[in-house]
């Protein structure tokens, strides 16, 4: 499937295998051991409805129990909200942790076996996303991004309406709750 | 190496030496040291020691290789191409021949104006840089062990860097080079060779057409498309060689035309041709080239080298206006009307419309201004008007197929519709992030020529940018040698590159005045420094009034065009040998030792989008100097990244000769990353200027910045890292000092001794001589 973005178009043979149910995506979080949900800068500048992005990341973050790496300067607008992250590092720095299987994470607890990303600027996601699908094949990777992102392992189709997108958050967090 | 084997290295050297007559016999300034002309084995341990600890990130762009006719191969889930290649290698390979794109193309441009000016003042044209700068050429004096005196020595340092790019190029051939690490140390060579290669360019042009040296005040020069005075005849110089539009400068001088004719650029020709001349004036960076075509404000538009668009002649066309290639390297596929006379070319161009190439730059020059005189008057010029835009975007249907063809990701479908709906405010915040590269237009399918639409929210105001100094004085560097290497002044922060800015100009001046403020040194350079000064503070003052233009805390100064890089990188050489004495000839890795531990030097490229500024940057890696890239350049496939806490930080204590046992601070912590947010690159910046040398009071001004700049841009608490910069409790800010201290008590923090003379050198197999730092 293509990416909504045209810079993010695969050049090449392996990609993500789109995740059109949000139960299902809700099924392979659950199934992780040691999942982390990466927050990049898009969920402090993008609204969903008239509600900021990151409100529905730490929703979801708190109702699958997933620790946080905030990227860029998104531990700001978490402090707003009363929530610290479990880690801040930038976008690269952390897939350079991720790639080597021997990192502790970031609850020191052994390296992560899924990696959920939201809000990282597409074109850098996808470059990240990159480096994890050659060089980090002991964990998987998930692009929780309307805009969909072809190096992921699991994906998103392109969702071109909020009340789409609110429902699919809505619903995965509804089928995350109380699970981890 | 055996013994024999060394004999013959050192003769090998020695021969070729004396054979080029490079290092001449009767130069006596410092004795040669260790690496005269390095080539490819040379300086490899030092790179291989920067990989140690500083080791290869790659972002794979495409899952496949399509070098040779072996291929398409896939070489996802560690399978090999059909060459034997794996993926890391490929990666490493792709690099190394961008770098060698970008060091052809400083190359180049030196090899043509040298040879230009030799023919015009002949091989023992003088080099003299004015009173205040001894040091004429730090990195060719530190590569390759020559003191440059004339345009001569010139050419010779550029045979230099044409000999090593054969070496290099033919190492990317399919069945060459198999080892990412090795390919990583050619890019680093080819990195250093390129910075050879930008000094020499920028000498030759400042000496051969008089460019500002040995001054700091430099005028300023009036910047954006709103200070161009449509009602004169108007030639837009676009490229990086200013050969041509120099030459027409002297023509319009020579006929006193100068005030008649309007003289303007985009790109570093741009700054060259307003070293050249304080009425020419700059239009803007890279990214508004085909805005400001389509304006239909140049009369004539005259291209030289590197990064101009191909499709100029086309889009020149459709605005009426007549395009003059100048170039070998861009020469558009049209005829060649180099021997034919200057009025008959004239005629050609302004009677039969004719677009041509003119490789002799004073004919170029002529031309351009004569036909721009006979063409003004009968052009229509100026921006369409808000009513008439309007119109234009009505018919947009909300597709939003432009927007997802921006390469800047920008949401120009729904500025657009706003626009129809008398909305202007979107469209104009996109167009300050737009680099007018028409990708969105193509798309769409109600053919609205969006770029057009955006002549009517683009600020017509006049901004400034201060004309290109040149070298940094050898007296500044006596002045801040000291603060620098003690600490002091936190840091020289340089803002360079291309502008591929993911968020607009505003981002870069914003940094800048950030680290002016806080008394860093502020460098800028090429399209960087026109961004910054297409920014206004609420007074009405752009950046480049508001801070002082010298070398100093809190000065913030524009050395020029990419060429002039070189001085920035140059100035961190002079720290090391004006303000430390360390014998420089021929001394890189001595040198380069010396900056990484004791210059808290960042480079900050955040849009660069070339294959040069890959190759500069790269040159900036291998001398110590960590470089920080915006989002775009993960495209470059390639970063140099540490692991601050899992790395081993362990390093030589000059003094006594002996490896550290303690942990030391992991400064600077990466060599090239990529920075998602300009709010986490000033922080991260703050970061990478900490050198292990600091002194005690040093130290504790670069953490007051960091911890500063941390609380205002990414939360309350202190930087999760920051007890790995402390030493000992006379390190802490005293600003911070009891939420500090408590921290440290905290998490059991142990004080550790500061490495007297920190070093690399003798951590691996190398000739160079620690004696020499000490
Ligand atoms: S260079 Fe190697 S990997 Fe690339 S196409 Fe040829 S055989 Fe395949
Ligand atoms: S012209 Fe501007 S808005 Fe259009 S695609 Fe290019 S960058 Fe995006
Ligand atoms: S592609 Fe054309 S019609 Fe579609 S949204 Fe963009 S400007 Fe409007």
């Amino acid at each position: 499937m293509k990416p909504y973005w045209d810079v993010n178009i695969l050049t090449g043979t392996k990609t993500a295998r789109i995740i059109e149910d949000p139960v299902q995506f809700a099924g392979l979080i659950k199934k992780a051991t040691r999942p982390l949900y990466i927050l990049g800068p898009d969920t402090v500048d993008r609204k969903i409805g008239d509600k900021l992005f990151l409100k529905y990341c730490l929703d979801l973050a708190k109702a699958g129990n997933l620790p946080i790496c905030a990227t860029a300067h998104v531990q700001k607008k978490m402090e707003e909200f009363g929530v610290q992250p479990n880690s801040s590092y930038d976008i690269i720095e952390i897939v350079n942790h991720l790639k080597d299987p021997e990192w502790q994470g970031v609850n020191k607890e052994g390296n992560h076996d899924l990696i959920v990303f939201s809000g990282v600027r597409c074109d850098l996601a996808e470059r990240g996303l990159a480096t994890l699908k050659h060089f980090a094949p002991h964990l998987k990777t998930m692009a929780l991004c309307r805009f969909s992102h072809p190096n992921a392992d699991f994906a998103l189709p392109v969702i071109r309406k909020d009340e789409k997108w609110q429902e699919y958050f809505a619903s995965l967090i509804a089928n995350l709750i109380g699970d981890r | 190496m055996s013994k024999k084997n060394k004999a013959e290295t050192l003769n090998i050297i020695t021969n070729q030496v004396d054979t080029l007559n490079i290092i001449k016999g009767e130069d006596t300034w410092e004795p040669v040291g260790p690496t005269p002309l390095p080539q490819l084995p040379d300086l490899r341990n030092w790179s291989m020691r920067l990989l140690k600890t500083y080791k290869p990130f790659y972002a794979p762009f495409c899952d496949l290789c399509c070098n040779c006719t072996y291929g398409k191969c896939d070489l996802t889930s560690g399978k090999k191409g059909a060459c034997g290649i794996d993926i890391a290698t490929h990666q490493a390979r792709w690099v190394l021949m961008q770098c060698c794109m970008g060091l052809a193309c400083h190359g180049a441009h030196g090899r043509h104006l040298i040879d230009h000016l030799i023919e015009k003042y002949g091989e023992d044209y003088k080099i003299d840089l004015g009173m205040q700068v001894d040091v004429e050429a730090p990195i060719i004096r530190t590569v390759m062990g020559l003191k440059p005196e004339t345009l001569g020595d010139l050419r010779t340092a550029v045979e230099y860097v044409e000999r090593g790019l054969i070496h290099l190029v033919s190492s990317t051939h399919t069945g060459q080079e198999g080892n990412n690490l090795d390919f990583e140390n050619k890019a680093l060579h080819a990195g250093m060779l390129d910075h050879v290669a930008l000094e020499l360019t920028d000498i030759a042009q400042i000496v051969g057409y008089g460019y500002p040296t040995s001054i700091a005040d430099t005028p300023l020069v009036e910047l954006g498309w709103g200070a161009i005075d449509k009602t004169k005849p108007v030639v837009l110089a676009i490229g990086h060689n200013a050969a041509s539009v120099n030459s027409m400068i002297d023509y319009l001088r020579d006929n006193d035309l100068e005030d008649k004719v309007e003289v303007c650029g985009i790109c570093c020709t741009a700054h060259d041709v307003a070293r050249y001349s304080d009425k020419a004036k700059i239009v803007g960076h890279l990214g508004k080239q085909l805005f400001f075509i389509r304006c239909g404000i140049a009369d004539v538009v005259m291209t030289d080298e590197q990064c101009v668009r191909p499709d100029v002649p086309e889009e020149a066309r459709k605005a009426g206006a007549a395009l003059i290639a100048t170039s070998d390297k861009i020469s558009y596929g049209l005829e060649d009307v180099t021997e034919k006379e200057i009025d008959e070319i004239v005629r050609l161009v302004s009677e039969e419309k004719r677009q041509v190439l003119i490789l002799n730059p004073e004919k170029a020059g002529a031309v351009a201004a004569k036909v721009a005189v006979v063409l003004a008057p009968n052009r229509k010029k100026g921006f369409i008007d808000t009513e008439a835009a309007i119109e234009l975007a009505k018919d947009c249907i909300a597709c939003d197929l432009c927007s997802q063809a921006c390469p800047n990701m920008l949401s120009i479908g729904k500025a657009i519709k706003q626009f129809a709906a008398n909305d202007i405010a979107m469209l104009s915040e996109t167009f300050k992030r737009c680099f007018t590269c028409g990708k969105c237009e193509q798309k769409c399918p109600q053919s609205i020529p969006i770029v057009k639409i955006m002549q009517a929210v683009a600020t017509k105001e006049r901004y400034n940018v201060r004309s290109g100094r040149g070298p940094i004085h050898d007296v500044e560097i006596r002045q801040v040698g000291s603060p620098i290497v003690l600490g002091t002044i936190p840091g020289i922060v340089a803002f360079v590159g291309c502008s591929n800015y993911p968020k607009g100009d505003e981002e870069v001046a914003d940094m800048m005045d950030e680290f002016a403020r806080r008394k860093y040194i502020v460098c800028a350079s090429g399209c960087a420094a026109m961004a910054a000064g297409m920014v206004k503070d609420k007074e009405g003052k752009t950046i480049w009034e508001k801070f002082p233009p010298g070398f100093e805390a809190g000065g913030v100064l524009n050395v020029g065009s990419c060429v002039a890089n070189s001085h920035i990188v140059g100035a961190a050489i002079k720290v090391a040998n004006i303000f430390a004495k360390l014998p420089g000839r021929a001394n890189y890795e001595c040198i380069a030792d010396y900056i990484i531990n004791r210059v808290g030097a960042c480079g900050v490229a955040w849009g660069a989008y070339s294959q040069k500024a890959l190759a500069i940057g790269t040159g900036c890696n291998r001398w110590g100097i960590p470089v920080v890239l915006g989002p775009h350049s993960a495209k470059y496939r390639r970063l140099y990244l540490s692991r601050k806490e899992e790395d081993d930080w362990n390093i030589m204590d000059g003094r006594t000769e002996k490896m550290t046992e303690e942990y030391v601070e992991p400064a600077p912590e990466h060599l090239a990353i990529v920075i998602e947010s300009k709010e986490r690159a000033m922080v991260s910046i703050a970061k990478y200027c900490i050198r292990r040398n600091d002194t005690p009071v040093g130290r504790q001004i670069k953490l007051n910045h960091y911890i500063a700049l941390h609380k205002k841009y990414i939360g309350e608490g202190l930087p999760d890292d920051l007890h790995l910069f402390i030493r000992k409790p006379t390190d802490v800010p005293m600003f911070f000092k009891r939420e500090v201290m408590e921290y440290l008590k905290e998490i059991d923090w142990k004080p550790r001794q500061q490495v007297g003379l920190p070093t690399l050198i003798n951590t691996y197999p190398t000739k160079a001589n620690i004696a020499d730092i000490k």
